[in-house]
């Protein structure tokens, strides 16, 4: 029963258009809270984040809509495109701005990829270059083919799999050393029963006082994709050179009402529909690590007890030039969300 | 306290837009299926109200 939303389209002096995204829309409700005229309801929320229900989480009303564009210029997950004459209101100046964003300094950042595996929206991309290793380790290996007696043990044991014996003609037996891949480390030399390897290791006869900074540098690419990016926070925290930055579309706190029975493992809701992984059931309740938080509040739209209560502080939405416009706005701050 | 079924709101399960969605949100195994029917097992609910929120014809409520 699958239900799409047509884009919702008139043509006057102006031409304007409203089409919903799918696949940015995390069912929050911030649409559905600011819609002036009531045109955007909010479809079974549960069903839906759990994959039951092939359904939009907002529904459009395309009599009721007025094409104001409100929703589209409060969504932080940019999940309504409101268009004037073909053209985004984001690239219009006249229309408000979010101020939230996430950024990785490449200056500091060793492209370790911790952030990559970390977000939940697979909106990093970090690809890296490693030194070469000829340049960082060098030395010289050499097997005396009259004493070698062809056992193979080099071969088993080298961890840089650098040595290649075939022994199948034992007229004719071979070995050989790959000197791209050895690493110098002796263990063939040590593990030799008649004595034939001959190695050593320039590393370590002289130190790394030969190396060349430059060749032991590792260099790379890291990127967000803003259009995926939900400024959740995760890979601001885990960051283990506080290479990133990231600014969230709301401030404020999450907290849980006093007299609020968690059903926990038994519900799970607010897990299943957290687009930021901020929230996990410990001990028998639900806990939300502000860290990862946005305030987005669609936990809130789905908690089936109506438990958790997301109080907005400041919203990082500028440019608000309208009256109207701030006063709607400003329902997200003041209001606590039911 | 286990949910109420209004059975003349919910009707039959094929009739439901849900194709019955509460059975299939509910994890506790309260809800099941019979004859074509959703069938409450009162020990099972552990009054988490998904079913409730979940309904299309808005047949589960709880008594206040």
């Amino acid at each position: 029963m699958a239900e799409v939303n047509p884009t919702v389209e008139r043509e006057g002096t102006q031409k304007r258009s409203l089409s919903y995204k799918k696949d940015k829309c995390t069912g929050c409700g911030i649409c559905t809270d600011i819609c002036p005229t009531e045109a955007l309801k909010l479809g079974p929320l549960v069903p839906i984040a759990r994959g039951l229900l092939d359904m939009d989480y907002v529904k459009v009303d395309k009599e009721k809509c007025a094409l104001c564009g409100l929703c589209a210029a409060s969504c932080p997950f940019e999940a309504m495109e409101f268009k004037i004459d073909d053209v985004s209101i984001k690239e219009n100046e006249a229309y408000p701005k979010w101020e939230h964003k996430a950024n990785i300094d490449e200056d500091k950042c060793v492209y370790c990829k911790a952030c990559e595996t970390a977000c939940p929206t697979e909106a990093i991309t970090v690809s890296r270059k490693l030194p070469e290793r000829t340049k960082l380790v060098s030395g010289e290996i050499d097997i005396n083919k009259d004493t070698c007696i062809y056992c193979g043990i080099c071969e088993e044991m080298c961890p840089a799999d650098a040595i290649k014996m075939n022994n199948e003609n034992l007229e004719e037996p071979e070995i050989a050393v790959d000197e791209d891949k050895c690493v110098y480390c002796l263990i063939c030399k040590r593990s030799c029963p008649v004595n034939a390897i001959k190695a050593a290791c320039r590393s370590c006869s002289y130190g790394a006082y030969e190396i060349n900074p430059e060749d032991s540098k590792i260099t790379g690419n890291a990127f967000i994709d803003e259009e995926t990016c939900i400024n959740c926070g995760w890979c601001e925290e885990i960051c283990p050179v506080d290479a990133v930055t990231v600014t969230k579309p709301f401030e404020g706190e999450i907290t849980f009402k006093e007299d609020f029975e968690c059903k926990a493992e038994a519900c799970h809701v607010c897990v299943d529909i957290c687009p930021c992984n901020a929230i996990s059931i410990v001990d028998g309740k639900s806990v939300v690590d502000e860290r990862f938080c946005i305030l987005c509040g669609a936990c809130a739209k789905a908690c089936p007890k109506k438990g958790i209560v997301i109080k907005r502080e400041k919203i990082n939405l500028e440019n608000v030039r309208s009256k109207s416009w701030q006063k709607q706005m400003n329902k997200l701050v003041e209001a606590t969300s039911k | 306290m286990p949910v109420l079924i209004d059975m003349e709101k919910c009707g039959k399960i094929k009739d439901c837009p849900g194709e019955g969605l509460c059975i299939k949100v509910c994890e506790a195994g309260a809800l099941i299926e019979e004859d074509g029917e959703i069938v409450l097992v009162p020990e099972n609910c552990d009054d988490c109200d998904i079913c409730i929120q979940s309904c299309p014809n808005e047949a589960i409520t709880k008594k206040s």
